[in-house]
């Protein structure tokens, strides 16, 4: 039995490497060379032919695509809310106050984040008058300046480290940019601390609120240097209670046409973080 | 007496059944067991050896130790019967309807699905055990696969279990009785109780309990057609008149039926060790090799699991180097094998058959295992029986000869052939003899039963002679009425004859004639005279020349040749007188020659017709007869198995005038093998004998020979089917690839070693089912290379994501959604597919070459059609995500940021910023898109799946209703899975735009006219390289 096996097994074997090279008929993978080159040729020709017409259609397409603003929109009406710095995975964030290493990523990320809207930077832009909508024609698009003054405590000016060695870190939270988006009534960002005993909650500008003047977006094409109205939420921990989790939600309201509430969508309109001080 | 043979002096005690001895050593090992199975079922593939036939009565007795008037002991018959065990066949060991159930579940393309499943279970552990979030799509497919596999299961299991319910209605559940003498008490017990050495009382009528050695007999015969497929009926005597225990008159066998007479004999073999019992072991012994179908479906895994392996292997490499973890690569892995798994294709196939196994059903053939529904369109080679499946099994008069002329008889089972000289005054006379010298009778209460159906007791050839005078003259029963029967010699075998003498009443005077019927040569010595045109002449040389003519010419066709003569007796013999066959007080000489009247079992009407049509299907009809070569031969000339023009060895030498010895055999088309000659050929020679003649025909051949026969042919490469209704085929029914077996003359054992049977015993049932196998095998192939195609733009997505890093184009559910939603319907409307061609004209496939799933499929589904399938779906997935605002560069490398849940502001091409939720509803979206695309290039993959050579034009789109609407069906699934409200949480699947519908159209049009085009190519070239590298 066993010899028969091997038999077999030697067999195939040779079969193998009778498929993989056939010396006699000159077959390589049971096809001569002639063979292997037409049929290679046929399939060279066919997914040449077949890569044109795709680069052809894919080309039709994006002829029909304006660049200054996308076909559809209907899958963004209403803007999410993100908080900035942005830890690696979820939004929780945990920091001790003794311990620069532990939120100097942290402060690095918000030196960052706030490079645009130094004076500097933002000496080319205009300032626009407040508490309107500012449509624009074009051609020309302007973009109004953010003083990083309305961020007070959180511009990074006063203190660089943004108050986490105080204890009070800050947060920047920022409304998702949609091109033509026209909040109506008046937007702000109200951010709420769950468990006031653990910390409390001071946003500037005062209220949160955003200025209609940051709207509406022209897209990255035309609006060049637009800069995103921010708000800042600074924590204040009660040391007592330090190592206990606070948990913050920041919802936009104030506007109808801005929706805080999705059974889906977490952070429509709204944004929940996690943030511990350890002792 | 056969004391020169080893198992000639075998005792009663040694003669114990073999295969009960087996089963005492059923503990010992299984290798063992196995070993001393295959050797038993050597044994009983060579002839019944048996030596009871050339015993003496006394040794007879002694042997037995009985008592051949008193019988067997009632103590010891019961002794006997507790070591010997009950006189039945062991049934063929049953499977467990759980066995046959989880072979369903198991066998074969299930298997595919299983492993898929398996995979997908340990994708999703190793990802559960190694990253924290994973989604569940690993676990859904998993057990949707289970599902189909399950589901799928049960159906064929439901299908297979109602076809085995048909069967089950035919087994004769009558308990059989059986007269035996023991201890001179004449008693009537079971059949299962009859034991070795019972002294058995048979008659007319009855069905033999045990293989009997007679003792004495009356007039007594019996019908062994379902043993060796004689169509007359047997006499059977005492006396030892042939070695072969088989044709020697003196034993009669086991379960055959006794016709009339009676007998009494001495069992010599009960149950297991009967020469019926060793058959039905042989049949259940014999191990059924894979249908066509399942060797196909084998085949087709192979190449599957090669592409999905080979993809999945090369993907992996590509995905490590591309810098992911061992972790992800592994992943991919699995999912890029499973995502091969054609999910759809199992029910597809099982429906296929099904709906085939249907079809055919309607048609009268019963497929009892649906994989042979394939199996006679693979077919190659039919060995056919003769007696009851080519012919009728029912003698009936064929030729008359009288008035120097032979007249052919009507022998359509309809009776609607031509008619001959009946205004003859001769016919007159001859139709008389017939009809009173005739001890035949219609069985009552058959009035409105057509003649040639109704039942009748008696001889087989008196039967037929009633039946034709019934038909062709008029009652019988007035013409007995009328001319009553005053005496009567019966025929027995020494005097060849039969004689009786009828009271003819002629207005007040009465006279006596005397009839006479038998062997021909017998009658003629009798006969002085001639009758022709009424008148009587002197029998001359010249007639006498010419009536040896006519007889050899009928003799010649294999028929039965009786002759009829006549005399008027002298008025000397008044009314009253008392007429005595014993003492001959009457004259028997001077007679007067009235004519011949040859029978034959006919041909079936449909069978010639079918055997031609087989024919030119390029299927060899071989028939395997137990008959005899003539009667053999001269069927198969008439059917057409030997065709008109061709010569057999013996014709050709009987041509030319020289030795048979001396013609080429080769020069020979046909050859009529006899069994004996068979018995001394090695498996070389037969060989040679299938290989050099076409037309072939084996006369007189035992069941173990036409077994032999069979495996011939297989080992010659060729699919093959076996026909017949007799005990004695049922080794070849079950040997043969598929066999097929009569519905209402076969025989129990042969139905259930048969995979298929013809409910109206039709042969030409056969050529339906070639036909539908043929189209079968045809349409599975379109289907399948409808189903495979769409596994390309569905396994692509996924290569995609792994290597471009985009959002996963294509997502489980939708995959799903096509296997097992929208292509189903459209890939099972393909059965439904009328042939391209004349199927019936072409040859039947190669095994080896012809292949359900070849390269060239697989080329051209995955590599062309598929290919460009893909291309669409890509194209329609790109148009949605630039239109939303992801343009096609930006979303290169994306697939971290994209899938990152805590990133809720990505920025798109346009400055925008998208939270997690709204670009996942985006990517559902183009899922969708995707998926919406695959339906409509697989509209024209339908459509150019219709044919393989012709062009859709030629086919004709209106023919096939369910594929309209299969496409029908597959567009408003889609748009329902699209549009319907809650499949977004359901499914998550969105609303698309109308004209993210439109973007795979052109697609749609490009594989409609690539395909039409190289179909043109193919039909203008034929054979050439095109065809060669894309046919499929």
């Amino acid at each position: 039995m066993t010899k028969k096996e091997r038999k077999s097994i030697n067999q195939s074997l040779t079969d193998w490497k009778l498929f993989l090279y056939n010396p006699t008929t000159k077959e390589c993978l049971g096809r001569t060379a002639q063979s292997w080159g037409l049929i290679l040729l046929f399939y060279l020709v066919f997914y040449g032919f077949l890569a044109a017409l795709f680069s052809f259609t894919m080309w039709v397409m994006l002829q029909t695509l304006n660049d200054e603003r996308p076909k559809y929109q209907d899958q963004i009406t209403s803007p999410g809310l993100m908080v900035f710095p942005k830890p690696v995975t979820a939004l929780e964030y945990t920091f001790s106050r003794n311990d620069p290493a532990s939120y100097e990523a942290y402060v690095r990320d918000l030196k960052n984040f706030l490079k645009p809207y130094a004076l500097e930077a933002q000496k080319n832009l205009s300032v626009c008058n407040k508490g309107g909508l500012f449509e624009q024609n074009g051609p020309e698009y302007i973009a109004c300046q953010f003083p990083v003054s309305l961020l007070d405590e959180c511009s990074g000016a006063n203190d660089p480290d943004f108050g986490y060695s105080q204890g009070n870190p800050c947060i920047l939270v920022k409304m998702n940019r949609i091109i033509g988006l026209k909040p109506q009534g008046q937007p702000r960002i109200d951010c709420d601390s769950q468990d006031t005993s653990i910390a409390t909650i001071i946003t500037y500008p005062p209220n949160g609120v955003i200025d209609l003047k940051y709207f509406p977006y022209y897209g990255k094409k035309r609006h060049v240097g637009y800069l995103q109205p921010l708000v800042a939420v600074q924590l204040r921990f009660v040391p007592e209670n330090a190592g206990q989790e606070a948990t913050v939600t920041c919802k936009i309201e104030g506007s109808d046409n801005l929706k805080n509430q999705d059974d889906r969508d977490k952070f429509l309109g709204r944004v929940v973080f996690k943030f511990t001080m350890r002792a | 007496m056969g004391g020169g043979q080893k198992k000639g002096t075998v005792t009663p005690h040694e003669h114990n059944p073999r295969s009960r001895s087996k089963k005492r050593t059923k503990s010992g090992k299984k290798t063992k067991m196995k070993k001393k199975n295959k050797r038993d079922l050597e044994e009983l593939k060579k002839e019944v050896i048996m030596d009871d036939h050339k015993l003496t009565l006394e040794e007879l007795s002694a042997k037995y130790s009985v008592d051949l008037t008193k019988g067997l002991s009632p103590q010891k018959a019961k002794e006997i019967l507790l070591r010997d065990g009950p006189n039945t066949l062991t049934p063929p060991p049953t499977t467990p309807e759980w066995i046959k159930f989880c072979k369903q579940l198991f066998g074969g393309f299930s298997l595919l699905l299983w492993t898929g499943a398996i995979l997908c279970f340990v994708a999703y552990g190793v990802q559960l055990h190694f990253q924290k979030e994973s989604t569940k799509d690993n676990v859904y497919l998993g057990c949707v696969l289970v599902l189909v596999v399950v589901i799928t299961g049960c159906f064929s299991y439901y299908q297979e279990s109602k076809s085995s319910k048909i069967m089950e209605s035919f087994k004769n559940l009558v308990p059989q009785q059986a007269l035996v003498i023991r201890g001179g008490q004449k008693m009537q017990i079971n059949v299962q109780e009859v034991v070795l050495g019972d002294l058995v009382e048979v008659k007319g009528g009855d069905r033999i309990p045990a293989d009997l050695r007679i003792i004495s007999s009356q007039g007594f015969k019996v019908d062994n057609s379902s043993l060796t497929g004689e169509s007359e009926p047997q006499t059977r005597s005492p006396e030892f008149t042939h070695e072969n225990p088989l044709e020697t008159r003196n034993i009669c066998f086991f379960s055959t039926n006794s016709v009339e007479g009676t007998a009494q004999g001495i069992v010599i073999a009960t149950g297991d060790s009967t020469v019926m019992g060793r058959i039905a072991s042989l049949t259940s012994g014999l191990a059924v090799g894979q249908t066509p179908i399942a060797a196909e479906i084998q085949h087709f895994i192979h190449l599957i699991t090669m592409v999905a392996i080979f993809l999945g292997v090369s993907f992996f490499a590509l995905s490590l180097i591309l810098g992911y973890s061992w972790l992800e690569a592994v992943i991919f892995l699995i999912g890029i094998i499973v995502a091969n798994v054609p999910e759809g294709l199992l029910a597809t196939v099982t429906v296929c058959l099904t709906l085939t196994a249907k079809r055919m059903a309607k048609k009268n053939c019963l497929v009892k295992n649906l994989e042979a529904v394939e199996t006679l369109g693979s077919t190659s080679t039919i060995c056919s029986d003769k007696t009851g499946t080519l012919t009728q099994n029912r003698m009936t008069v064929s030729h008359l000869w009288f008035d120097r002329v032979v007249y052919e008889a009507d022998t359509s089972e309809e009776q609607t052939g031509r008619s001959f000289a009946k205004g003859s005054e001769t016919w007159f006379i001859l139709a008389r003899i017939a009809g009173l010298c005739n001890r035949a009778d219609f069985k009552p209460q058959q009035e409105t039963v057509p003649v040639a159906k109704r039942a009748t007791t008696g001889d087989a050839s008196e039967s037929a002679l009633l039946k034709f005078i019934e038909q062709s003259h008029g009652s019988v029963a007035e013409m007995r009425e009328k001319y009553p029967k005053v005496a009567e010699i019966p025929f027995n075998s020494t005097n060849k004859y039969q004689m009786s003498i009828h009271l003819l009443r002629e207005g007040d005077s009465y006279s006596h004639v005397l009839l006479m019927k038998g062997a021909p040569e017998r009658i003629l010595d009798f006969c002085t005279s001639i009758l022709l045109d009424g008148q009587e002449y002197p029998l001359n040389n010249d007639m006498k020349e010419e009536f040896h003519n006519a007889y050899f010419q009928l003799g010649g066709l294999g028929e039965r040749v009786l002759g009829f003569c006549f005399l008027n007796l002298p008025s000397s013999f008044s009314k009253g007188y008392h007429f005595d066959t014993d003492e001959m007080n009457f004259p028997m000489d001077n007679l007067c020659f009235v004519g011949l009247i040859s029978m034959i079992d006919p041909p079936r009407a449909a069978v010639p017709d079918a055997v031609s049509k087989c024919r030119s299907a390029g299927i060899k009809v071989i028939m395997v007869t137990g008959d005899h070569p003539i009667t053999a031969k001269a069927i198969a000339k008439g059917v057409g198995i030997i065709s008109e023009d061709s010569e057999t060895v013996e014709d050709i030498a009987a041509r030319l005038r020289i030795p048979a010895s001396q013609v080429d055999p080769r020069a020979a088309k046909a050859v009529v093998v006899h069994g004996s000659e068979l018995k001394n050929l090695n498996s070389e020679q037969l060989d040679q004998i299938l290989l050099n003649h076409t037309e072939i025909v084996f006369a007189r051949t035992s069941p173990q020979q036409k077994l032999i026969i069979v495996e011939g042919c297989q080992r010659l490469g060729a699919i093959v089917a076996v026909t017949g209704d007799g005990v004695n085929d049922s080794p070849a029914l079950k040997k043969a690839d598929i066999g097929v077996a009569m519905g209402i003359t076969g025989s129990d054992v042969s139905k259930q070693a048969a995979d298929m049977i013809l409910l109206d015993d039709n042969f030409a049932s056969i050529v339906t089912g070639v036909e539908e196998g043929r189209l079968i095998f045809d349409n599975l192939k379109k289907s399948i290379a409808y189903t495979l195609t769409s596994n390309i733009p569905e396994v692509s997505p996924f290569l995609i994501f792994i290597v471009l890093s985009v959002p996963l184009p294509l997502g489980t559910i939708t995959i799903l959604c096509i296997d097992l939603g929208t292509d189903m319907l459209p890939a099972i409307s393909l059965a439904y597919e009328p042939a391209e061609s004349d199927i019936m004209k072409r040859l039947p496939r190669n095994p080896k070459k012809d292949k359900l799933v070849n390269q060239r499929l697989i080329g051209m589904a995955y590599g062309q059609i598929g290919m460009i399938q893909a291309v669409a779906g890509f194209f329609t997935y790109f148009v949605i995500l630039a239109e939303n605002g992801f343009k096609p560069r930006d979303l290169l490398g994306i697939r971290l940021f994209w899938e990152d849940r805590s990133l809720n502001d990505l920025e798109d091409s346009y400055g925008q910023q998208w939270t997690y939720e709204q670009r996942k509803v985006v990517e559902f979206t183009c899922q969708t898109a995707f998926f919406v695309s695959i339906v409509i290039v697989q509209w024209a993959d339908l459509i150019i799946c219709k044919t393989r050579r012709n062009s859709v034009f030629q086919q004709g789109m209106l023919k096939n209703k369910v594929l309209l609407i299969g496409l029908l069906e597959e567009t408003l699934l889609a748009a329902f899975l699209s549009y319907t409200p809650g499949m977004a949480l359901a499914m998550r699947m969105y609303p698309l735009k109308l004209m993210w519908w439109v973007c795979a159209i052109p697609y749609s049009f490009l594989i409609f006219a690539y395909d039409e085009t190289r179909r043109y190519f193919i039909r203008r070239w034929p054979g050439g390289w095109l065809e060669r590298e894309t046919y499929y």
